[in-house]
């Protein structure tokens, strides 16, 4: 009743940018993983801050819970309305607001794609650099804390995002941070906002920090007898200041799963991806100073290249990692875990979890933004068989607590949605519940994602 | 109140201190504001203590203020509404460091110098340099930064995570030694800048950086202030990486001059400093140099030895004593630190503009900044007995804070709110501030956690 209610509210304003029809709540009830459809009781298009307002004034009053939604590719479940009312679309609210280029910094409505904003840039000599591989939504990233393959030179979405507008559980609206590079006054609520998930607030507009197109980059590959050289070549490197824009390690199944789908010929060994960014000069030089590395640890020649297509495809091949995966294993679905560690013990996780898949007997490459500490292993399970499914459940969880037994996390990027909440209490201790406290004290009604992210909801 | 003191004392034995002289040394303040004594000094040696002291001052409603080296400029530390002042100085070790990691865990009272006397070894260091020798505690609680954030960042990107024990006495953990996380709300980036009115740091995950193989430091002269930043600006947006830029006009020469009896032209400075490997150092100083050439530089003179570099920055450091120095002359004494920050392409209309009101007010003023993150002080010489220099001074103060809002700007870079922004709150973040008391009220629902402090009152 109270549903029927605001949903009537809401098509008096919205017209036919509410939509209760079946094809429309399907659609926005899918996971790019594995957990069951849950499509909410209708779907809102706003083309303003003042109709997200309304919006939230409304499901406020009559007590209906609220999902926002960009790309709909979140892996933990972020965009699912799981316990129905409407879902926010913010499909409409696409645009590129404000550029400022002496500043670089640029405003924007979350529904903006990452590609879409960096074709936009395109002329600036300017670009946003986080790329968590899908071209998700600006807004998407920025409440899972997206970040990805250059997190490692130029941080995650938390690093990038100077401020927002936000609509509170209430409708009102407010700015957070500042276009200054820093500031020390008050609590820092784009932080707070950031990783949030969507259950204290949406967020209507964001400000990013932007950075120069590197004058050159210089992008290689380089082959290891075992993953621990791999891994300490990485160590070294950071150690010794190199500069990486990017470094990204795949295990040997990764990269037969590479040679099958991308036709590429890869040995059949664990491969380091790397990128650098700067001058010429400097990339010449961190090229030849980690290629000295690499050899070190037994690893192949550094073959690297400053031609924009070999980088390209480099880069594509590894966006494609998941799909070359999953090709791997005809039929196949994908649990992806997310863990990610201290550095100085990369090896020794890579390497227990490497051996508690392979006695699991599920296919599970590895594939990781090593720079980070942070791997994702690609648990591909017969969907006909629950015991597959309760295996690699098994794995994901050993992983996670492998993760914070070595002082790290369980998840690096992806966030906490529905399927990382059993491990918060481990995670966080009391901490957990002081979340679920400044959830109370922002969203009282709990209409904003409820089931997501905080203890009990 | 004296039951609250008594249990106290019962806790921590001669480390609790009621004595005149010890409550005296704690109410003071680097700034102009008034003497103010808290009613009792404790020591905590372990986070168990301080989770102790919280339980019972909470049972009581007695307000705790933390304090570390008192080197805040908005009286962050002082006990405005007396109760206990938690002296972080008896925990002050740095715990582990794991140079493969570069990270270390500290105890929130050892001072940044201290800290990086102790990683020498290491070959990393702690990259923070808010100029005074803040405690670490302090400098994450005011979101401290200071002149190498330009290269390094402020204390928020450099803390990976917090022990913290709240109002309540409850002990959580948060942030991870991994160097990213997307686990949750952010509660170790809410407590950093929250001036200790959301709970008591015990332990700080510290990120570090390698010792640069080369150092090289300059300075140089410019014609005017808005030369000297216009060249800033340039050089910020070529994505030189400076590892400090900072800027000094011709009355904080002055003051330097007297204050630290050096004998540099008095116009427009810049400070500068160049961190990477030899080959680097010199392509940024390079490239540094032509773009100065534009802006009509002159005076080049570099300082490659430690020594002579030390010298450099220590003069710097010692700007608000020079700022003071200068105004004594003209009466002064005491320092009005402002702190704004602009967008980068805003920075010379500010900093003119704020030179030009100075003077056109009858101040005796200095500028000074990291002006690589849009962010300068102006300090005012004030005598705090003078009603009428008090008077201008924070109509100044006041005009100089709402300029930056309106540049897209912050009142604070890098000194927080504490006593003295309070009144900027509503201006700088509207109906934000509802959300921060909310925050404030969910997590510390009796206002025993340094009240008084960052949020204006109701």
């Amino acid at each position: 009743m109270p549903l029927a209610k605001a949903l009537d509210d809401l098509q008096a304003f919205l017209g036919e940018r509410l939509s209760t029809a079946k094809p429309d709540l399907d659609a926005h009830g899918l996971s790019e993983s594995y957990f069951a459809p849950a499509p909410p009781d209708a779907v809102a298009w706003p083309e303003t801050t003042e109709e997200v307002s309304r919006i939230l004034q409304i499901c406020a009053r009559h007590g209906v819970p609220v999902t926002g939604y960009g790309a709909g590719t979140s892996l933990e479940a972020q965009a699912q309305a799981l316990q129905g009312g409407v879902t926010v679309d913010f499909a409409r609210m696409n645009r590129v607001l404000t550029l400022r280029p002496a500043d670089m910094d640029v405003t924007v409505q979350p529904g903006v794609t990452r590609e879409a904003l960096n074709e936009e840039l395109r002329a600036t000599g300017l670009f946003f650099p986080v790329d968590p591989g899908a071209n998700a939504t600006i807004g998407g990233m920025a409440m899972t804390r997206a970040s990805g393959t250059t997190t490692v030179r130029y941080g995650t979405m938390r690093d990038n995002v100077m401020g927002f507008e936000a609509v509170l559980a209430d409708g009102r609206v407010i700015r957070t941070g500042s276009r200054a590079r820093k500031t020390a006054a008050g609590y820092d609520l784009t932080a707070l906002l950031v990783g949030s998930e969507g259950t204290l607030a949406l967020v209507t507009e964001i400000t990013l920090r932007l950075h120069g197109i590197p004058e050159s980059i210089s992008a290689g590959i380089c082959a290891f007898p075992d993953m621990a050289s791999a891994v300490n070549a990485v160590m070294d490197t950071i150690q010794m200041g190199i500069p990486l824009a990017r470094i990204e390690f795949v295990c040997r199944e990764t990269a037969r799963a590479f040679n099958a789908y991308a036709g590429s010929n890869m040995a059949a060994l664990p491969h380091l991806l790397v990128e650098f960014h700067g001058s010429p000069e400097s990339v010449a030089q961190d090229a030849a100073r980690f290629a000295e590395i690499v050899a070190d640890h037994g690893g192949s020649e550094f073959q690297w290249s400053s031609n924009t297509e070999d980088r390209t495809a480099l880069w594509a091949m590894r966006h494609n990692g998941y799909y070359a995966i999953l090709a791997s294993r005809p039929g196949a679905r994908a649990i992806v875990t997310d863990i990610c560690v201290p550095i100085s013990q990369l090896a020794r996780a890579v390497e227990e979890t490497q051996a508690d898949i392979a006695a699991s007997g599920i296919p599970g490459p590895i594939l990781g933004h090593v720079g980070d500490g942070n791997f994702h292993a690609i648990l591909l399970i017969d969907p006909e068989n629950t015991d597959d499914l309760d295996r690699a459940k098994a794995l994901s969880t050993g992983m996670a607590e492998r993760a914070l037994a070595l002082g790290g996390t369980c998840t690096g990027e992806h966030g906490v949605g529905i399927g990382k909440k059993a491990f918060m209490t481990a995670e966080h201790g009391e901490a957990w519940s002081i979340m679920g406290d400044l959830k109370i004290a922002l969203d009282p009604g709990n209409i904003l994602n409820p089931g997501k992210l905080v203890p009990g909801n | 109140m004296p039951d609250a003191l008594a249990q106290l004392a019962d806790l921590l034995g001669p480390r609790l201190v009621t004595t005149e002289a010890d409550r005296r040394l704690h109410g003071q303040n680097e700034t102009w504001y008034p003497e103010t004594l808290p009613s009792a000094v404790a020591y905590p040696e372990t986070t168990e203590e301080v989770s102790a002291i919280l339980k019972i001052c909470h049972a009581k409603s007695l307000p705790v203020t933390a304090y570390g080296a008192a080197s805040s400029l908005e009286g962050q530390h002082l006990a405005l509404n007396g109760g206990l002042c938690l002296d972080m100085a008896r925990m002050n070790r740095l715990l582990s460091v794991t140079p493969e990691d570069l990270l270390c865990v500290v105890q929130p009272g050892i001072t940044r110098k201290r800290l990086n006397e102790e990683l020498r070894a290491t070959g990393l260091f702690f990259s923070v340099d808010p100029g005074a020798d803040a405690s670490l505690g302090g400098m994450a609680a005011t979101r401290a930064s200071g002149t190498t954030a330009v290269r390094y960042g402020t204390i928020r990107e450099n803390i990976l995570g917090l022990e913290v024990v709240l109002a309540d006495g409850t002990v959580i953990r948060t942030g991870s030694h991994a160097r990213k996380s997307a686990t949750g709300y952010d509660l170790t980036h809410l407590m950093i800048g929250s001036e200790g009115t959301l709970g008591i740091i015990t332990e700080m995950t510290v990120r570090l950086h390698g010792q640069p193989e080369a150092v090289a430091a300059a300075t140089c002269r410019f014609g005017s202030v808005e030369e000297a930043v216009n060249c800033v600006i340039l050089t910020i947006q070529s994505g030189i990486p400076m590892a400090r830029i900072e800027l000094l006009d011709q009355f904080m020469v002055r003051g330097f001059n007297l204050y630290s009896k050096s004998a540099l032209p008095e116009v427009p400075h810049l400070f500068l400093e160049f961190h990477g490997s030899s080959a680097a150092v010199a392509e940024q100083m390079a490239s540094f140099g032509e773009i100065a050439e534009e802006f009509g530089v002159s005076g080049w003179q570099t300082a490659t030895q430690a020594e002579e570099r030390n010298a450099l920055w220590a003069m710097r450091h010692n700007a608000h004593y020079a700022s003071a120095a200068l105004g004594a002359g003209a009466g002064g004494g005491h320092v009005w630190p402002t702190d704004t920050c602009v967008p980068i392409s805003r920075l010379a209309e500010a900093v003119t503009w704020a030179q030009e009101k100075t003077v056109e007010m009858g101040l005796t003023a200095t500028i000074v900044g990291h002006v690589g993150d849009g962010n300068f002080h102006v300090g005012l010489s004030v005598d705090p007995e003078d009603k009428a220099v008090m008077a201008r001074a924070e109509s100044f103060a006041h005009a100089l804070g709402e300029k930056a809002l309106s540049l897209g700007g912050t009142v604070s870079g890098e000194h927080g709110i504490g006593i003295g922004k309070q009144h900027f709150m509503a201006d700088e973040h509207g109906t934000a501030v509802a959300t921060m008391r909310a925050i404030k009220t969910a997590l510390d629902p009796t206002n025993i956690l340094n009240p008084g402090k960052l949020l204006p009152p109701a």
